[in-house]
């Protein structure tokens, strides 16, 4: 039996393709966007291990999910916002199974980003792209999961605040505070980083 | 120092999500608040080192590893795409050897032990069992596969010794 | 090559996989999963038995126990171990059988039923992370003994 090859296909075309059963053809798909599923979901949980189960899981939800699939948006971002709900469904389990620390408490609370000194220093300044993901990637992990899940779908997925007041389930001004919250720790934590290693 | 609510203000200036003219106000005081300008240059200048960090993030697993486990789950899923191969249930192959209604009045005797043994339908599973009295259920929103051997267990299990050591 | 050397080149050839068969056998990583393994009564009576002090199972398992028809739901013990593809873990359901447990790699468990010594039935199947794989069986009075295996890892 001959394979078709998918390779120089359209997304639309394989998405056709995969709606009729095609599974080659969702395979191609996958290979396609399987970074841009996992980079969302490590980004949210950060955990290697995490990220990897829950994009499986979303793409296998895709599969199933196809035929709801009508192009309003990319096939990308389709698949973006199903594993963001996995990812945030998850960790809604984790929160119930935690005991949060005081920081964090007083993180949610709010107040301490009010009177940090502005940072002046801009942290890209001199630092190559690897380098500075690396940063970033340090100071991400450093924000609490509220915060780091309101500046994800800001930063990352370009939602509204609206939108993500009803992803996270709260108020568009819980929103703000989280997402001035986190902006105002990065750019801390950068900055620190960039003190930290000399640069 | 600015007060909170203009510092959040001054946030949704930035992303684009204050109406008109509350926009063009902020844009008149930023001209002559450099605290506030300050302020602005720090949140965009976090906004803009956060572009395209995602790009550089790759998937840790090789093209086919990843592909098999998801196939693996599709295909146990029992997805409806007309190429899967179906694996009969028990009472499935029963119904086929018994097509009489006699037949059909056993397996519907045998259906309703079943169902006083268990409770749940019979579902295929993938898992294999070396026990002919054995009956396998999978509980998919529960994610739960039960096997139910045949052997019972002589002493009440409330009876073991909870100090039982494993190994 | 000539007729003769034919016959030695095959000797080598064999030999060679042979070898290339045994290394990869000798340097194979042993698979390993951390489970969770819950022996639970499964009774209509509301309560356990004089003396013993065994609580009802977490509601998160009760929640899958759903498809089973008793009423309650007791955990006698649980044990949390490693098993591996090159040994078996021993988890007892009473004081004559247990039930064998081996990892088999990529999310695969098999689970072997011991009664009075003798190897009574044997599963292998998937245990995939949340998700649990529950061998059981009809025990004395209309009870059930279950071995609630979870993932740990």
């Amino acid at each position: 039996m001959t394979e078709t090859d998918h390779s120089a296909a359209d997304d639309r075309v394989l998405v056709r393709a995969a709606q009729q059963g095609d599974m080659t053809a969702f395979e191609e798909l996958i290979a396609r966007h399987r970074d841009k599923i996992y980079a969302r979901a490590y980004s949210m949980m950060r955990n290697e291990e995490e990220a990897i189960d829950l994009s499986q899981e979303a793409w296998v939800k895709g599969w199933q999910r196809l035929a709801q699939f009508h192009g309003e948006s990319g096939f990308g971002t389709w698949m973006t916002r199903i594993v963001i709900n996995l990812c945030l469904d998850q960790l809604r389990k984790h929160k119930r199974q935690r005991t949060e620390s005081i920081e964090e408490m007083s993180e949610e609370s709010g107040g301490v980003e009010r009177q940090m000194p502005v940072v002046t220093v801009n942290p890209t300044a001199g630092l190559e792209r690897g380098e500075l993901r690396q940063r970033i990637d340090r100071a991400l992990g450093q924000l609490s999961y509220e915060h780091r899940t309101a500046l994800v779908l800001h930063e990352f997925e370009e939602l509204e605040y609206k939108q993500i007041a009803k992803v996270m389930g709260c108020s568009i001004g819980t929103v703000m505070s989280r997402l001035f919250y986190a902006r105002r720790k990065m750019a801390a934590l950068l900055a620190d980083l960039k003190n930290e290693d000399g640069k | 120092m600015m007060e909170y609510n203009d510092q959040l203000k001054l946030q949704a200036y930035l992303d684009g999500e204050l109406p008109e003219g509350e926009a063009a106000r902020w844009a008149e005081r930023l001209a002559r608040d450099q605290e506030a300008a300050a302020l602005l240059t720090e949140l965009r200048q976090t906004r803009e080192c956060l572009g395209g960090f995602e790009e550089g993030v790759k998937l840790p697993e090789t093209r086919e590893f990843y592909w098999s486990k998801i196939q693996r789950e599709i295909e146990r899923l029992e997805t409806p795409r007309p190429a899967a191969t179906a694996t009969l249930t028990v009472w499935a192959r029963l119904r086929r050897l018994l097509v009489p209604a006699a037949g059909l009045a056993v397996v519907a005797v045998a259906a309703l032990v079943a169902a006083y043994r268990s409770g749940p339908t019979m579902v295929a599973t993938e898992t294999a069992v070396a026990d002919s009295g054995a009956m396998i259920y999978h509980d998919y929103a529960a994610g739960a596969t039960f096997v139910w051997l045949s052997y019972p267990a002589d002493d009440d299990v409330a009876d073991i010794d909870e100090e039982a050591t494993l190994d | 090559m000539s007729v003769l050397q034919f016959p030695r080149v095959l000797i080598w050839l064999v030999a060679s996989l042979f070898l290339v068969a045994g290394s990869a056998t000798c340097t194979q990583a042993a698979e390993e999963m951390k489970i969770r393994a819950v022996l639970v009564w499964a009774t209509d009576d509301a309560n356990p038995p004089a003396g013993k002090n065994y609580q009802p199972v977490a509601a998160e398992i009760r929640k899958r126990l759903r498809a089973l028809k008793w009423k309650n739901y007791f955990e006698v013990k649980h044990i949390d171990f490693t098993a591996s593809s090159l040994s078996h873990k021993s988890v007892p359901v009473s004081d004559k059988c247990s039930l064998d447990v081996r990892a088999l790699g990529n999310s695969q468990v098999e689970v072997t039923l011991i009664g009075k010594g003798k190897v009574v039935g044997t599963v292998k199947g998937a245990l995939p992370k949340n998700e649990i794989l529950v061998p059981g069986g009809d025990a004395p009075n209309d009870t059930a003994w279950l071995v609630i295996l979870k993932r740990l890892d």
